[in-house]
């Protein structure tokens, strides 16, 4: 086991890595994260290896398990390197054919190339992917890089090389200030500048101090956290490592959630991968600095999400956020000094500190610097995770990278941020998505996630998913959230099932704006933001609902018929068999019609018709 | 030796005592900030959020629970603007159409000017203030009562689920509880619930025209305000 203490032994382990990087002709790079398991990608590891040592071709190619690359919705993939060649969606049983053509003979198979579903063209190279041309990646590049169970290979993506250079060339001061020069902020959601909470950390009186890694991401459709610390781990460590030799902190903690037991894993395998190379622990390059890193599972909570929450939760307690008039970076962690960012801002830091402050700046907008990765999901072509340099319009981001509309229908709005971000309609699609901009326009960057809404989803809809996700997920310590979100989600309720009076749009409007204000924590005071942008650039939708008694989107059940086109009917009687509330009649071959009395609008019959029928209105 | 701090609240300049929060201080010099869930000597929890003030800092204000918000050196302090008023006004009506069934919340509700009640009654038995909470575990030592649940599901019992040996039957709980005085009307049934508001005339004129400063009204003796603890 090689004992890194000295910034030499680094460049050492790093030429070995290299030579054996030579020694390979080939090497193939498959993602194994969360998502990619869920697709089938453990079995094809396992069928690709069984097939090369069938072969004979172990020592002329190597097989690299990696984290997820991004582009979740085409995997299980299959990256060839050199050639920088994708397939796509493959399984276990195309591991012969890839071995024996590509492999063997350096054949390109077409048919598992990526086929683009806007141009209808197979792409062979991974950089011509459109999904891929148009993002900025920094930290998911990194990851074909890098099997997170081997620390080796971090460290010959030259890892490990920006904390030595710290240790060695700059004191806690200079970190801070090139942190504070690159303009880096909060990948959280808050967008708080991190040089500045470091260094308020760092003038905080006290001995004793930490640094926590939250890992606590629980919105619905975000998951880059998981993606970066399950690829990543490495990344993550060092910038902690960083920021606790900035702030003078010797003890750190990456608060992680059971739901993601492999980002558990590959943290603990990490650290302790890092203890063992000598880079956690006492006195560490050489330096008079000692760090240490514990894994803390959270029991996955949203609030716990809160930095004040998940430190109570850390200390055993009960999650749940207390009053942060006296900030955490005076008295956080067991009433010490703590800083919290999240784990994208860690992984970040490395970079910052090894290229310097005007490479990071050289990124993103005027006060939003670098890039932000963003979960792309909903109705559009390709969805996955998205690495974009800060200020690129949400239009790149839907059109160009997405793909643009599935199925043909008009793409109405983006939801960013999760559950305390907001909706923004079409026409603000020129937006820079960077902090301040999608603050004013009424949403957040949130943890990035980024949900597609086409004209079939139902902004009245949208509002009350949200608000029962943050019912369920309030800690209830506080009235306005615990008992105003009840509320709204009462009243919009009401509005979706066709009870909604015009005055409840004002009661809903002054609620949602005393929660905004009146909550404990954050995550309270954001919660009516999915209600507050909707009413704000949706309104026509919730008084369509409310004075006319229409859902437009078709969505809300209560306010929709479900009727038969007379003239597509064929009467073939595959809905009157198919309604389990024999709300269909009709003869054979003559149209069939729906008793709206007797229709439950389950919806059943429109995916049984083959002729487009049945018409929802 | 008591150290002093000075601050300003409502414009007024007083000298604190250095350790305790806003609302002892508003309270102790005369200004009103209707409070539930606070109790003189007791952990604050900051859950009712009725004691919201704006704290003016840098030139910016936020709003922020008072209870849990310790003086400091030059803090400028808000407690009766428009915009609090209407917040305050706002969640004394969700907790009165949450339970209707308390003296000291329908006082709560008068006091804080609401005059409908806009969502529909719900009747319940807890709002949650922790007050049972808190006195058990520090006033009795007991730690007989606690949180269980998150969210809406989130409610007041002993915690393994039954009443233990370690409760003292000090009846702290219930003396402090809002809710063990129902309203002078008697208690309402389901469907019966409405806003109260008869203490309205008792509210006298001068509380009208003065919301901020504390005129000693007798609806405080309702809902427990702590400068009637105090005295």
């Amino acid at each position: 086991m090689p004992r890194v203490s000295h910034a030499k032994d680094l460049e050492i382990i790093r030429s070995q890595a290299d030579g054996r990087k030579s020694r390979t002709r080939l090497e193939l790079v498959i993602p194994n994260g969360t998502c990619c398991q869920a697709s089938g990608s453990a079995a094809l590891i396992d069928a690709v290896r069984a097939e090369l040592a069938r072969q004979g071709l172990q020592q002329d190619v190597s097989v690299r398990v990696t984290g997820c690359l991004g582009f979740c919705e085409q995997e299980p993939m299959i990256l060839v390197e050199p050639g920088n060649i994708l397939y796509c969606q493959v399984s276990a049983k195309d591991a012969a054919e890839i071995v024996s053509r590509t492999v063997k003979k350096g054949e390109v198979i077409d048919t598992f190339l990526f086929l683009d579903p806007v141009s209808g063209k197979r792409i062979e190279k991974e950089a011509d992917i459109p999904f891929y041309k148009a993002q900025s990646r920094q930290l998911i590049h990194m990851n074909r890089f890098v099997d997170p169970f081997s620390i080796e290979d971090y460290i010959a993506t030259g890892g490990y090389q920006a904390i030595a250079k710290a240790l060695k060339e700059f004191k806690p001061s200079a970190v801070i200030a090139e942190v504070k020069a690159s303009g880096l902020r909060g990948r959280g959601g808050a967008g708080f500048p991190t040089g500045r909470k470091w260094e308020e950390a760092h003038e905080a009186p006290g001995d004793e101090k930490y640094v926590i890694c939250n890992a606590d991401e629980g919105d619905p459709g975000a998951y880059m956290d998981r993606c970066v610390l399950e690829a990543n781990p490495h990344a993550v460590l060092e910038g902690m490592m960083i920021g606790a030799y900035a702030v003078g902190a010797s003890k750190g903690y990456i608060y992680v959630r059971r739901e993601y037991p492999l980002a558990v894993k590959h943290c603990r395998i990490a650290i302790q991968q890092a203890r063992e190379y000598g880079l956690l622990g006492e006195n560490i390059l050489g330096s008079n600095f000692s760090f240490d890193v514990e894994v803390a599972r959270g029991g996955g909570a949203f609030v716990c999400g809160e930095s004040t929450a998940l430190m109570t939760s850390i200390e055993g307690k009960v999650g749940e956020p207390r009053a942060k008039d006296v900030h955490t970076v005076r008295e956080g962690l067991w009433g010490r000094p703590t800083v919290l960012n999240n784990v994208e801002t860690w992984a970040n830091v490395p970079s910052i500190v090894l290229n310097g402050a005007k490479w990071f700046a050289s990124r993103g907008t005027e006060r939003s610097k670098g890039t932000k990765i963003l979960a792309l999901t909903g109705r559009v072509k390709n969805t996955g995770l998205v690495e974009i340099a800060m200020g690129t319009p949400i239009r790149t981001i839907v059109y160009d990278i997405g793909g643009g509309p599935k199925n043909g229908n008009r793409i109405k709005a983006v939801q960013t941020g999760g559950p305390s971000g907001g909706c923004l309609p079409e026409r603000l699609f020129d937006l820079p998505v960077d902090f301040d901009a999608l603050w004013d326009a009424g949403s957040m960057m949130g943890s990035g996630g980024m949900v597609v809404m086409d004209d079939k989803t139902c902004m009245v809809d949208v509002a009350r998913y949200f608000l029962k996700f943050l019912l369920d997920e309030s800690c209830g310590k506080c009235v306005p959230c615990r008992v105003g979100i009840d509320r709204m989600l009462e009243i919009v309720t009401d509005i979706a099932e066709g009870r909604g009076r015009p005055e409840q749009l004002d009661l809903l409007q002054e609620l949602a704006e005393t929660v905004a204000e009146a909550s404990l924590c954050g995550l309270g005071k954001s919660a009516p933001n999915p209600v507050l942008s909707t009413l704000r650039y949706f309104m026509e939708e919730y008084k369509a609902h409310v004075l006319e008694k229409r859902c437009p989107a078709a969505v809300c059940k209560a306010l929709v018929t479900y009727s038969i086109d007379a003239e597509k009917c064929t009467g073939c009687g595959v809905c009157l068999k198919a309604c389990p509330h024999d709300s269909i009649t009709g003869e054979k071959k003559k149209p069939h019609v729906i008793d709206a009395a007797l229709c439950q609008r389950c919806g059943i019959c429109i995916g049984e018709c083959k002729f487009d029928a049945i018409t929802v209105l | 030796m008591l150290q002093y701090v000075n601050v300003t609240i409502d414009g007024a300049p007083v000298r604190a005592e250095k350790g305790t929060s806003v609302l002892d201080t508003a309270i102790h010099f005369g200004i009103c900030i209707p409070h539930l869930c606070h109790i003189p000597g007791i952990h604050d929890m900051g859950a009712c959020r009725l004691c919201i003030v704006e704290h003016v800092k840098n030139g910016r204000s936020k709003v922020t629970a008072s209870c849990t918000l310790m003086v400091e050196e030059g803090m400028v302090i808000r407690t009766n603007t428009e915009k609090i008023l209407k917040m305050r006004k706002n969640i004394a009506e969700l907790l009165v159409a949450q339970a209707p069934n308390s003296k000291a919340i329908q006082d709560i509700a008068v006091r804080c000017g609401v005059k409908e009640v806009r969502y529909p009654f719900r009747n319940e038995d807890c709002v949650l203030c922790g007050r049972c909470v808190r006195i058990c575990k520090e006033r009795a030592q007991a730690h007989a009562l606690g949180f269980i649940g998150r969210g809406k599901d989130r409610h007041v019992d002993h915690p393994p689920g039954r009443l233990m040996d370690y409760c003292k039957n000090c009846n702290g709980c219930i003396m402090f509880c809002p809710m063990s005085v129902t309203p002078c009307g008697g208690p309402m049934k389901k469907g019966e619930e409405r806003l109260c508001g008869q203490c309205d005339s008792q509210l006298n004129a001068d509380a009208q025209k003065m919301p901020g400063v504390c005129v000693w009204c007798e609806l405080g003796k309702g809902f427990q305000c702590t400068r009637y603890l105090a005295v």
